[in-house]
């Protein structure tokens, strides 16, 4: 017997308006987190007795969808620490953590967000090289600044968000090194919603005041550890200078977080927000509320609910921010030195890559170079070994395998078995 | 009713709530262990999608930006991650 539940993983805007919008239809839901609370990337809440950085705007977003999720009752429950190991072709989802389970639910909702692009560079793999998220999550759940000193560097309107927060935590970054020249398309800006435009003005005006170097059309070419700290060699357009830095933290966008997972045939499983495309937060949660209305029409036979006009909106608002930090990634791509570690679970490098030939095939590139095999199953190398290998027509890197993220045999049989017997 | 963990043996405070990542992260500790090529291996992306920050806890490996601190967990660094 299947489980009557609906299953929906991540607990952030899109997971959490979906399974609102289910359980408002009557559906029993249950949502899984892997953090500690719900939240996700962007409303990750402080630890008890630190101060929430959230904006007025944000705190009213997240405490709006709250309410309607404690407005459904016992139709929704949240089991937080919980990981998703995937769904197999019998339909059957592994949980681990918490909540661990083997079970068949009546659908799967995926909403696991997006995960950072972040394009190799020499040194990328030196401790205290981390992504500018990674950073995101300690001072948004400690409300505190890091230690030391640190500098931002790729591209991307999270660069100049963190730059600001950091001012405002009074440990302002060394330097802030952008690729793209977001500044010099004045009338693309103008276009934008204008959320987007009280945002960027409030960041800009922090780092303004503090004095922070915001670099454009210049990028962080070497990573070197030099007398216990790190220095990056940076490109700039007049020239190149050298920083130091105790913290580097490397951002080139985010992507839709997708790597594992996979399709069932045996029961309905969607993705929604960024994990489908990465289109940000207020995407995020209109995508969660058409797409948990669009699934429990569907489930009760009932015509599909017209699509959402407020993510057509933010779509379009996203393809005007791609164009203001449009910049010729590729070039730099191509000029990796061979020393550069693409791979880094397997410590596989640009000449590793180089060594397979001309246009390697995929099967090549994954069993004689290894890429794509290491713990994290190509979360991030595949996009950058695709471009690497085939310039012209990138190919994707194979599929990853179930489950979605390393399992240890003793989290498998801590898995209770809900999928035999009748379910109460 | 925060506690301590342990690190390689050694008493690390924690603030109810937080991950062993952030508790190293603030205690100074940048390198969890060692990846295949012999580099060190630490926090990367923070959302438990790198296995860059994998700690030994008991026999088993696992990413220290998800693991919640709980009073006398003891941690250790792992060596690369396990093939096979
Ligand atoms: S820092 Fe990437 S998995 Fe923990």
């Amino acid at each position: 017997m299947g489980d009557p539940r609906i299953l929906v993983v991540g607990a952030g805007l899109a997971g959490l308006a979906a399974a609102a919008e289910l359980a408002c239809a009557g559906h029993q839901v249950l949502v899984v987190d892997q953090a500690r609370q719900p939240g996700g990337a962007v409303h990750r809440q402080p630890l008890p007795g630190a101060r929430s950085l959230a904006s007025p705007a944000q705190a009213r977003r997240w405490r709006a969808l709250m309410a309607d999720v404690d407005a459904q009752g016992a139709r929704i429950e949240i089991a937080c620490n919980t990981r998703f190991g995937g769904v197999d072709h019998t339909g059957t989802v592994l949980l681990t953590g918490d909540a661990a389970a083997l079970l068949q639910p009546q659908a799967l909702v995926l909403a696991v967000g997006a995960r950072e692009k972040v394009q190799p560079r020499p040194g990328w793999t030196l401790p205290w090289v981390t992504t500018a998220g990674a950073l995101q999550v300690e001072i948004k759940t400690t409300s505190e600044p890091p230690a030391g000193r640190v500098l931002l560097a790729g591209s991307g309107p999270l660069l100049l968000a963190l730059g600001a927060e950091l001012v405002r935590l009074g440990q302002p970054p060394v330097a802030i090194i952008e690729a793209a020249r977001p500044f010099s398309h004045p009338l693309q800006s103008l276009a934008l919603p204008p959320p987007y435009m009280v945002e960027a003005a409030r960041h800009l005006a922090r780092l303004v005041r503090a004095r922070v170097p915001v670099f454009t059309g210049a990028a962080l070419t070497r990573i070197s550890e030099h007398e216990g700290a790190l220095l990056a060699e940076i490109a700039t357009r007049k020239g190149s200078l050298g920083l130091a830095a105790d913290r580097i933290c490397l951002h080139d966008g985010i992507r839709p977080n997708d790597t594992g997972l996979t399709d069932s045939t045996a029961l309905p499983v969607l993705r929604l927000g960024d994990c489908r495309e990465a289109l940000g937060a207020a995407a995020a949660l209109a995508d969660g509320r058409a797409g948990g209305a669009a699934l429990a029409a569907r489930l009760a036979g009932l015509p599909a609910p017209a699509a959402s006009s407020a993510l057509a909106r933010e779509a379009l608002a996203q393809a005007r921010l791609a164009r203001i930090y449009a910049h010729d990634s590729a070039a730099a791509l191509a000029a990796l030195p061979a020393d550069t570690v693409i791979c880094r679970c397997e410590n596989r490098t640009r000449a590793d890559l180089d060594a397979l030939g001309p246009s390697p095939t995929t099967r090549q590139l994954r069993l004689d170079g290894r890429f794509g095999m290491g713990a994290c199953q190509g979360r991030f190398c595949a996009d950058w070994v695709a471009r690497l290998a085939r310039p012209d027509a990138p190919q994707p890197l194979g599929i990853p395998r179930w489950p979605a993220r390393p399992i240890s045999v003793a989290e498998l049989l801590a898995a209770p078995d809900l999928t035999s017997g009748e379910f109460e | 009713m925060s506690g301590q963990i342990f690190w390689n043996g050694t008493a690390l405070p924690y603030r109810p709530g937080e991950t062993v990542a952030t508790a190293l992260t603030r205690a100074g500790v940048l390198r969890f262990g060692v990846a295949p090529g012999g580099q060190a291996r630490g926090i990367f992306c923070g959302i438990g999608q790198c296995q860059g920050c994998l700690v030994q806890v008991g026999a088993r490996l696992t990413e220290a930006c998800l693991l919640p601190c709980r009073d006398g967990l003891m941690v250790s660094d792992a060596g690369g991650p396990q093939h096979g």
